[in-house]
């Protein structure tokens, strides 16, 4: 901790430039992406824009495995993104019918309706 | 068509589905990532992007949400600033300037996502964010999955998404059109998700920002990509015989082990004759343009090749979700006791009359 805060400290001009777009950049926008997906997860009250939000941070988890298949310049990275891709799949199935069948019970998409189930 | 798509993309001729030039690994452990960033402007920019979501999402005071998203951009536009900055020494300017509006779309329509409080915008701007994704996948050469993210997801799963918003919503009569349904309009919670969501953030960037100098570079990139080849010898043989390289009789020698009798490091490829039983060898000044492992060539191989047992496991993923969303949506049909004897009586009947 200390370490960082003394080199972050020392480099407040604008540190050596790095050329290219390196998969730091792209490890950012997957990162923001997925805490994205989290927040929305966690604000929203609508069931089906919280599972909309899982989506999203599948799309972050995504971005991530292409980028460090890209960096080992190997091919493992994409085919996890078709393992994701059918997971994302099956489990907007399921969530789908889970809302549907959810709303028959309340009328509402609300998830606040379903609060006695906190225990 | 393929002329300018390498052009613009600024990959070399000839080998177009090799990684291209702008995303070598340029640090060593001296030279870290984190000169790419200070990390106090990075927690900065995570704290006012914080604010600026929080102040954003669904609430009835519409001014506050305006400021939050003007804050948002400003976060934002700030970072992209601070990385754009940094990254404009180079020989290849146009991926670095393909990266940043993909990456200010993507990340701005996620943040509206979150912040709309229509569910049907919010879908709307989520495929928004699949293309800006799928531009990003495009520049990282994955171009079949940024083919496949947009027909299954932009295609498939949000249609589906789609109809269910729609179905699930009751149309608003003419008098309340405005009115937006309360579980939309106020978010639960605003400020403690933003706290625990940035916090997060600002951890996992300073986790790749001080971890990632110390990946070892990448092997040879030509070796690395064109060494599927050799498990691949029905397509070389068929790349070869389009390039009227094979005469008649002609085939490609293969090793003990099945594999193609090709050396990559030289580029030279075994022939064999069946009919005379000779063999020749074509150099590296030969070796046709078209034969190259593509990106296609790789996924597949690895699929099958590395993964065979996943493909197994996801194909049951799939068919148990698919029976369950049709047990969970199943709607239960309760009919009255004298109802269902007079079905019975009537399946008798005819029955019988069958039997007669």
């Amino acid at each position: 901790m200390d370490s960082i805060l003394s080199t972050s400290l020392a480099q407040l001009a604008f540190p050596e430039a790095v050329p290219t777009i390196t998969l730091a950049h792209y490890l950012f926008v997957s990162a923001a992406m997925f805490v994205m997906g989290l927040i929305g997860f966690m604000t929203r009250k609508n069931m089906i824009i919280m599972f909309l939000c899982t989506e999203l941070m599948f799309q972050g988890a995504g971005l991530a495995l292409i980028a460090f298949g890209r960096h080992h310049l190997g091919a493992d990275g994409q085919t996890f993104v078709i393992f994701v891709l059918c997971v994302a799949a099956a489990e907007a199935a399921m969530a789908l019918a889970l809302v549907v069948l959810l709303f028959r019970h309340r009328e509402s998409l609300s998830s606040q309706s379903w609060k006695e189930l906190n225990g | 068509m393929g002329d300018l798509y390498r052009r613009v993309l600024y990959l070399p001729r000839g080998i177009n589905h090799r990684p291209g030039p702008h995303l070598r690994e340029t640090t060593t452990r001296n030279n870290a990532v984190d000169s790419i960033i200070n990390p106090i402007v990075l927690y900065l920019i995570c704290a006012t992007g914080a604010i600026g979501i929080a102040a954003a999402l669904p609430r009835r005071n519409k001014v506050a949400a305006i400021t939050g998203g003007i804050v948002l951009a400003a976060a934002v536009g700030f970072a992209i600033l601070i990385l754009g900055l940094n990254t404009t020494e180079s020989g290849q300017p146009l991926p670095n300037y393909f990266f940043y509006p993909f990456a200010i779309l993507g990340l701005g329509s996620a943040a509206r996502m979150i912040t709309h409080p229509r569910p049907v915008y919010s879908a709307l701007y989520f495929i928004l964010t699949i293309i800006a994704s799928c531009g990003m996948y495009l520049l990282l050469s994955a171009e079949f999955m940024a083919f496949a993210l947009v027909i299954i997801y932009a295609g498939a799963i949000l249609i589906t998404y789609l109809f269910v918003i729609m179905l699930a919503t009751q149309a608003p009569s003419s008098a309340a059109e405005e009115f937006i349904d309360e579980t939309d309009a106020v978010a639960r919670e605003p400020v403690i998700s933003c706290g625990i969501g940035f916090v997060l953030l600002a951890i996992l960037t300073t986790a790749m920002f001080r971890g990632l100098g110390d990946l070892p570079a990448p092997p040879d990139q030509t070796l690395a990509q064109d060494s599927v080849l050799v498990n691949l010898p029905s397509k070389v043989e068929r790349v070869l015989d389009r390039a009227d390289i094979l005469a008649t009789g002609e085939r490609l020698a293969r090793n003990d082990d099945g594999t193609a009798a090709i050396d990559v490091a030289t580029r030279t490829i075994t022939i064999e004759n069946t009919d005379l039983g000779t063999t020749r060898t074509i150099e590296a000044d030969q070796w046709p343009e078209q034969l190259t492992a593509g990106n296609l060539d790789r996924l597949g191989y690895n699929l099958m090749h590395d993964h065979p047992m996943t493909i197994e496991i996801a194909g049951v993923i799939l068919l148990m979700a698919m029976l369950g969303a049709t047990v969970l949506a199943r709607k239960h049909i309760e009919l009255e006791d004298d109802l269902k004897a007079a079905q019975s009586r009537k399946l008798g009947e005819n029955m019988k009359m069958g039997d007669a």
